[in-house]
């Protein structure tokens, strides 16, 4: 009878933690949508952002955003997929290969806000950039590195060996081996971690906030140095701040609903394939 | 081998970019390193243990923002272990196979709000709430270190549940079954069987939400006040944690590092609090993955 009633017990208060995380997941989503949703309208997506956020809209933020995170998965998609190949295929089961691994596990403990002073101190203050757009991609592309190539090299290591032996059959050569087998089959890992960096990247904001975007001023770039880019965390980050004007905070929740939106439309296509992955690599 | 002699494009292509980013880290390193060494030749030790931070007076001791730190994500692991452990348990262990999968879809998208909207929540929702419920203790407002490391304990909830998941699932189903059929019930299975075999990975994940918390920034920035040079009477007491204080991130992101740039010293004491954050989230990090690495055993 203890036992029975120490099982339910254990139920219980471990199924009260489960209802809190899902209950916070609800309540955090209902409560921007319940503020956000009156902000938006068709004005809200296509004007420029006016009287320091009380009017106007988000066109040139979501723009900056989407031409930050484009940059990032041009400079982490190239170096992921190289180091992944290293990793899984060159070095595969080699202590340089374990020590690439762990490498690429700390980068990714990195606080995002080092990514950003370093940037700062690199290309803003040495090369004088000044705040640029291609500084925030290449920060954010860095910052994401881990995530792409963990996805990546997680399938190319449950790739059937038979593949690789059919092909080494033939007589491929490495190199052909991986241009004509391993890349195709696993390119599905590319993009599901590169969906999933990208979302990471979207709503980061600590990365690009000392080098790549300001508040108001900018619409689109046109060039390298000195051409800051609007951004949605940045202006969420800076309107929350500091105003307690009713017009301003529908705006900011207004702001805060597209970045979500955004982001988890990003981590959603992703989610299916991740989901199977971890379930696969866990079978029981 | 001997095969492959000649090393291809592929090859030579994908070693250069390997190198090229593992070059790029080692240089960041190497930049805070030299960055920050006027303040470590000038202050030395008492960088660490001063405890007052006057950039005019060229005072530079972070001890107050370390101790802002670890409340911070003291409070937020507090907050965040039994519920993120708490779900991963019940999620792995009494749930069925679909209804896993669904609170693990929640959990992901949970983990896939940006740390600014969790601001956003903090500065609107949770500083008025904390504000109220501290009534008692007379604060000043509700940006406080309770209130930073509340915020964070929510932040840290899916990485803690995703990795004790990993974790747990990790320890083979037949052990499960094996205590099920000796007639152990399911919790008797789950505290007998699978948590003492999980524990170096609960114990990992701990360790890598512990650096996380260290390291946030936007979220922590808008509800602790940042208040400088708030040391505690007693370091035992918990009174300060309804004050306003400073942590090494919050410190770092604010617009002191603007200001910075023209001292020699008072840059390098920047970049040298940024120095000291990345040594200790690598440190949690490197002990958190070596130590998840350790699988449970084979049947």
């Amino acid at each position: 009878m203890r036992r029975r009633l120490t099982d339910i017990a254990f139920r219980t208060a471990t199924g009260l933690c489960a209802c809190v995380a899902c209950g916070l997941l609800v309540v955090i989503v209902w409560a921007i949508c319940q503020r956000g949703w009156p902000a938006l309208s068709w004005r809200f997506f296509t004007e420029q952002i006016r009287l320091v956020g009380a009017d106007g809209g988000i066109f040139y933020n979501v723009l900056g955003t989407g031409i930050l995170v484009l940059t990032a998965l041009a400079v982490s998609a190239p170096l992921a997929t190289a180091i992944a190949l290293v990793q899984a295929v060159y070095l595969r089961g080699r202590p340089l290969g374990a020590m690439l691994g762990l490498f690429l596990q700390v980068l990714n403990g990195v606080p995002s806000l080092l990514f950003g002073l370093i940037g700062m101190i690199v290309f803003v203050q040495a090369l004088g950039w000044g705040k640029s757009w291609l500084i925030g991609g290449l920060v954010l592309g860095f910052m994401i590195l881990p995530t792409v190539c963990v996805a990546l090299v997680e399938r190319i290591a449950a790739l059937p060996s038979r593949y690789v032996e059919a092909a080494a059959g033939l007589g491929l050569r490495r190199s052909q081996i991986i241009r004509s087998v391993i890349l195709p089959q696993t390119k599905g890992g590319l993009i599901t971690g590169s969906l999933l960096g990208l979302a990471r990247a979207a709503g980061e904001t600590a990365p690009i906030m000392f080098t790549a975007t300001v508040f108001a001023g900018a619409t689109v770039p046109r060039g390298v140095s000195e051409s800051p880019v609007l951004s949605l965390p940045y202006h969420i980050f800076i309107l929350s701040q500091d105003s307690f004007d009713p017009a301003v905070v529908t705006k900011v929740w207004g702001a805060a609903l597209t970045l979500l939106a955004l982001v988890c439309s990003l981590s959603l296509i992703a989610l299916p394939a991740r989901l199977k992955n971890h379930e696969e690599a866990n079978n029981v | 081998m001997s095969r492959w002699k000649r090393p291809s494009v592929t090859l030579v292509v994908c070693a250069l970019l390997t190198l090229v980013a593992v070059f790029a880290f080692m240089g960041m390193l190497a930049v805070f390193v030299a960055q920050s060494a006027p303040v470590w030749r000038s202050e030395g030790w008492s960088f660490f243990t001063q405890k007052q931070w006057f950039y005019r007076q060229q005072l530079f001791g972070i001890a107050p923002m370390l101790y802002g730190t670890v409340v911070v994500a003291a409070v937020a692991l507090l907050v965040a272990t039994p519920a993120g452990i708490g779900t991963a348990v019940f999620a792995s262990e009494f749930l069925p196979r679909r209804a896993r999968l669904a609170v693990k879809v929640a959990i992901e998208l949970l983990a896939g709000i940006p740390s600014v909207v969790y601001g956003l929540l903090g500065i609107v929702l949770l500083r008025d709430w904390i504000y109220r419920a501290l009534q008692p203790f007379d604060p000043l407002s509700g940006d406080t270190l309770l209130t930073a490391g509340l915020l964070v304990g929510v932040m840290l909830l899916p990485t803690l549940m995703t990795l004790s998941d990993d974790a747990l699932r990790s320890v083979p189903a037949s052990q499960r079954l094996a205590a099920r059929g000796l007639g152990l019930t399911a919790t008797e299975t789950a505290l007998r069987v699978t948590l003492p075999q999980a524990w170096p990975g609960l114990l990992g994940a701990l360790l890598l939400a512990g650096g996380r918390a260290l390291g946030e920034m936007i979220a922590v920035f808008l509800v602790v006040g940042r208040q400088d040079n708030q040391w505690p009477e007693s370091l035992l007491s918990l009174r300060p944690m309804a004050e306003a204080g400073q942590t090494l991130s919050s410190k770092l992101g604010g617009p002191e590092i603007n200001i910075a740039y023209g001292d020699p010293l008072h840059w390098a004491a920047m970049v040298a609090l940024g120095l000291v954050l990345l040594v200790l989230v690598a440190t949690l990090t490197l002990a958190g993955t070596l130590i998840r690495r350790r699988k449970p055993h084979a049947p």
